[in-house]
């Protein structure tokens, strides 16, 4: 079932731990409070310095498709995860979870995706290793 | 010696030295910071090499931001620009981003970046190579002075000539541009920005700690200094990472409702 669910995380500190550091610019402009969970059929994946992005295309309860924007990180990061180039492709079913937009526009910050067969891949989490 | 800096002048103007003016060797001949005969100059064995691959890292204790001080004084410019940029955080919104719209951070942004670094450390220069955006940054050891302001060509990571204290390495960065540069989310830097860094190796080596020190008396009164850390990651690598044309167009982050210009 194709769903688009909006989901406070407000209090769940797992969120809050796995914020994305590796941006390039800034990102003032996702809700971090707050997740959008998209299942849907990728419509593109880019493997690309210095952000790889996906685009989804995620039917809402009108039936009406949205095609969203996903922002990720750089894929030295996600290789760390279990990323690869090949890890997703265009017509592939998959549920994905970002922080949204505060604008409301169809546009997430990378969070984790849950592919078809049940495989999960998270963003790298922040500050890994950093000098005390 | 007139003739000799009648011939550096003259090397400037035809082009052949991009930015900072070499030293000239006792014929009066530019020399640049990679020549042999430079790099073979006897000088004192530097305390420490930077070569290797380095990562700040952000974290609590050791924050990428530069962010002023408590009891920060900013000219009415740059107050102006700080309050906007309070503003559009309130809104969501980020406030000139211009990395995202491709202009280099710069110094001292550049450093603190969570990408690593590849450092080339020469006896007359170190390059300082930023995975992100491959950002060069030079700093010459070879005992030159800071280029003439009237011909110094102002970029983001600006001129930076470095001397040995000791155990401690000085650097003084100069000449940056005067727009599209921030040290700090609404604090701008001008081409009045003086950086000044003392790096020094610490935990045997496994940690770089640089102390700035940071004046700019069109944005804000007196000095602001922050340490930061770097580690040495070994097993990290540099890659090629470019702003491309069509790349804001795939990414939320950069378009024009979550930013205000």
């Amino acid at each position: 079932m194709r769903t688009l669910i909006i989901t406070s995380f407000v209090a769940a500190g797992f969120w809050i731990g796995t914020v994305p550091a590796q941006a390039h610019h800034s990102m003032a402009g996702f809700d971090r409070k707050n997740t959008v969970t998209l299942t849907g059929t990728i419509q593109e994946f880019r493997w690309e310095n210095p952000h790889s992005s996906i685009e989804i295309d995620v039917p809402g309860k009108d039936g009406k498709v949205v095609t969203w924007k996903i922002e990720m990180t750089a894929p030295a990061y996600l290789v760390r995860t279990g990323w690869k180039r090949t890890s997703i492709k265009k017509g592939d079913e998959a549920t994905i979870i970002g922080n949204p937009l505060f604008t409301g526009d169809p546009g997430a910050l990378f969070v984790s995706i849950k592919l078809a067969d049940g495989t999960m891949l998270p963003q790298p989490s922040a500050g890994k290793g950093q000098p005390k | 010696m007139r003739t000799n800096h009648f011939i550096a002048v003259l090397f400037a103007a035809s082009g052949l030295m991009a930015q900072s003016l070499a030293p000239l060797n006792e014929k009066g001949v530019p020399v640049g910071a990679l020549a042999p005969e430079s790099i073979a100059k006897t000088r004192p064995k530097p305390a420490f090499d930077l070569t290797g691959t380095w990562l700040h890292g952000g974290g609590p204790n050791n924050p990428w931001q530069f962010a002023p001080p408590a009891n920060a004084k900013l000219t009415a410019a740059a107050q102006a620009q700080f309050d906007a940029s309070k503003k559009a955080a309130a809104e969501g919104k980020a406030y000139h981003d211009d990395i995202g719209q491709c202009w280099p951070a710069g110094l001292p942004i550049i450093m603190t970046r969570v990408w690593p670094i590849a450092m080339i450390q020469k006896p007359t220069v170190i390059y300082m190579i930023s995975g992100f955006m491959n950002s060069v940054r030079i700093i010459y050891l070879d005992g030159r002075k800071h280029t003439d302001p009237d011909i110094v060509i102002p970029s983001f990571n600006g001129e930076s000539v470095g001397h040995w204290e000791n155990e401690t390495l000085v650097v003084d960065t100069t000449a940056f541009v005067n727009d599209h540069h921030w040290i700090d989310g609404g604090i701008p830097a001008s081409d009045q920005l003086h950086v000044v860094e003392r790096m020094k190796l610490i935990n045997n080596g496994a940690t770089l700690e640089i102390e700035y020190a940071m004046t700019d008396p069109k944005n804000w009164e007196g000095e602001w200094k922050w340490t930061k850390r770097w580690r040495r990651v070994d097993d990290q690598e540099i890659t090629e990472a470019a702003c491309l044309p069509d790349l804001n167009g795939h990414l939320p982050s950069t378009g024009d409702k979550t930013n205000v210009r």
